[in-house]
């Protein structure tokens, strides 16, 4: 088993809960900004000597809940204070974005880090396509074409011409090239069916960022492996990554209390505005071809939000308690899923960096050599 | 071309001047210091809206009504405008000096204002900033980014000069409306506020970010190389954004592929 140790860089002193999204910045204070990114970094640098594989940073725009609107800054200060542990970026909201310029970025990481870039080619979720303005039923073509430019810009050996639906580009030859031949390894979000299919004709690592539900992640998972056979990728184990929003303290009751703390943080102050602009883009546009998938976008995160700690554990949802109960949950995850990679965020909503600490120590020395040869 | 009907009604502090054009949902515009005009904006908000744009007592040679005196008094002329002649609640155009009107019709009859759009509106200016310079070359200025490019002005200098004492005798020396700017977090309307970036006349710093942190359900836009006449400045971007608000509400933030 490989774990991912992942962070959203959270903006943690808000008290009022956001009335709009976007959110407004009147209270971001940059001396606090400045002391958040140091934390942050030194949290992240610190999951190489807890034993994490990778190190996995994300993006999002225009709200408290995360401070990574380019997380390709975060990559390469991460290439230069780590040595051996992978650095996923996951990812770059590819839709949005200019692709050559996506390349271009992932390349210089890949170069920087001696080939430690896991590539995350992600939509992203529906508001991010309010802030930078993109048609979002366009997001899974625009996704698919910008995906193969990327892997054009890496591969082809002499300067190409790009002339598509979404992107036109007369003559493209980019520096640096990636470290990694052929490229860089790619993932792609399958938090649905319809997105497991699309990650799995591409051939790239399939990621779930929150299981409402077991049967629906196994079925995600199935149709994901379903179609990386079709096109011509047995799928292994480490192919698969399962996102968990973690808390290890030394007691279960004690983890419980840091859980709940975080977990009210976060959905009455970083996703309450999100929700509403995240409804907005599924009932106006075509962001899910599938109706249903829309609807179930929502009640997912309206569960997760309902749900008591000891709901969210059972349906396997969170891993949550002392280390020997976290060892049971995963465990137990891993018999369902088969899984072979745990994307774990341990700073939920504004829990303490301290606590976050302890949780990395105990998984450094009580969780992982239990759960290692998974 | 849109044809606009010329009209006249009897409301209980006296007869009110009006022109209609267009069709579908209604659509009420109160004008600026200026005057009504049919700008090209208009012309393309008629394709979907039915525009009823009255002449305030006393601009364009109207006379006065003795009973009102203030910006909240003509918010109650057009609240009863509203209620005898389009017959139920409408989305609100108010364009500066009608901005101040528009926002006190919010306050004072949410139950007759749908959706709100504020261009440039007056009534929140700190004093001794912004505001309309009194010689014609400034004021060509102050109203058009590129003043040669600049449509004529429909009317005289004396019309010009009459409707400013008009606008000058609602306003009555105020330029920063403090019971206003209390209220505004009471407004109910999803609202929508317009500034020029080369806007001198209403500087965007005060006025717009005090409308924006004020009104709870507002959205600030700046219609980017325009000054304070944004529909005669930049009549396509000022077009398709308040025609992108009023059709689809809060959704205008979403992308569709005909925008695009």
């Amino acid at each position: 088993m490989k774990f991912s140790y992942f962070h959203l860089m959270p903006w943690t002193d808000l008290e009022e809960t956001p009335a709009q999204w976007p959110v407004s910045n009147q209270a971001f204070r940059p001396e606090r900004g400045k002391q958040l990114y140091d934390t942050y970094i030194d949290t992240m640098a610190f999951a190489e000597q807890c034993g994490f594989d990778w190190v996995g940073c994300n993006e999002h725009h225009f709200s408290p809940y995360g401070l990574m609107a380019n997380c390709n800054l975060i990559g390469s200060v991460l290439a230069q204070r780590t040595k051996t542990i992978g650095l996923a970026m996951l990812g770059n909201l590819i839709p949005l974005l200019n692709p050559i310029r996506v390349a271009e970025e992932y390349a210089m990481i890949d170069v920087m880090s001696g080939g430690r870039l896991i590539a995350g080619m992600i939509r992203g979720v529906p508001h991010e396509y309010i802030a930078y303005n993109v048609v979002p039923g366009e997001s899974r073509e625009r996704l698919r074409e910008a995906a193969a430019l990327i892997v054009k810009c890496w591969t082809e050996p002499e300067p190409f011409g790009w002339e598509g639906e979404f992107y036109q580009y007369p003559s493209i030859s980019i520096w640096p090239k990636p470290y990694q031949k052929p490229h860089p390894p790619i993932l792609m979000s399958a938090s649905n069916e319809e997105s497991a299919e699309f990650a799995g004709q591409h051939r790239a690592m399939m990621g779930i960022t929150l299981i409402a539900d077991l049967k629906l992640a196994k079925r995600s998972i199935d149709v994901y492996k379903q179609a990386a056979r079709a096109h011509g990728l047995e799928p292994t184990p480490e192919h698969i990554l399962l996102g968990y929003n973690t808390c290890i303290a030394d007691t279960d009751e004690e983890a419980r209390e840091i859980m709940r703390e975080g977990q009210r943080y976060f959905h009455r102050v970083l996703m309450h505005s999100i929700r509403d602009a995240q409804r907005l883009v599924i009932q106006k546009s075509r962001f899910f071809a599938q109706e249903q998938f829309g609807e179930r976008f929502v009640n997912r995160l309206e569960t997760l939000k309902e749900r008591s700690l000891d709901e969210m554990i059972d349906a396997g949802s969170i891993l949550c308690g002392s280390p020997q109960s976290v060892v049971k949950q995963m465990k137990r995850i891993h018999g369902e899923l088969s899984h072979g990679c745990f994307n774990i965020n341990m700073k939920i909503g504004n829990i303490p960096d301290a606590a976050v600490r302890r949780g990395m120590e105990l998984f450094r020395d009580k969780v992982l050599p239990e759960v290692r040869s998974l | 071309m849109t044809a606009f009907s010329e009209h006249e009604i009897k409301l209980s502090s006296g007869a009110l001047r009006y022109r209609k054009g267009g069709s579908g949902r209604p659509l009420l515009t109160l004008h600026g210091t200026g005057g009504p005009n049919v700008s090209p904006a208009m012309e393309e908000l008629a394709q979907r809206h039915t525009i009823y744009q009255p002449v305030g007592p006393g601009w364009d040679g109207t006379p006065l009504h003795p009973s009102v005196k203030s910006v909240p008094d003509l918010a109650e002329l057009y609240g009863e405008f509203i209620r005898t002649t389009i017959g139920g609640p409408c989305d609100v155009i108010g364009v500066s000096f009608g901005g101040w009107i528009a926002m006190w019709l919010a306050l004072r009859h949410p139950d007759l204002v749908d959706q709100l759009v504020l261009e440039a509106p007056a009534g929140l200016r700190d004093p001794g900033t912004g505001g309309l310079p009194a010689d014609p070359a400034h004021l060509r200025a102050a109203l058009f980014s590129n003043p040669e490019r600049a449509p004529k002005l429909v009317r005289s200098p004396e019309v010009w000069a009459q409707n400013r004492r008009a606008r000058d005798g609602y306003a009555t020396g105020i330029s920063l409306d403090q019971p206003l700017l209390d209220a505004l977090p009471q407004i109910k309307a999803r609202t929508l506020v317009l500034f020029g970036t080369k806007d001198e006349v209403c500087p965007v710093e005060k006025t717009g970010r005090r409308l924006k942190a004020g009104i709870p359900n507002s959205h600030l836009s700046f219609i980017y190389g325009s000054a304070h006449a944004l529909e005669l400045d930049q009549p396509a971007r000022t077009a398709r954004l308040i025609g992108a608000f009023l059709e689809r509400g809060e959704a205008f933030l979403v992308r569709n592929p005909e925008a695009a």
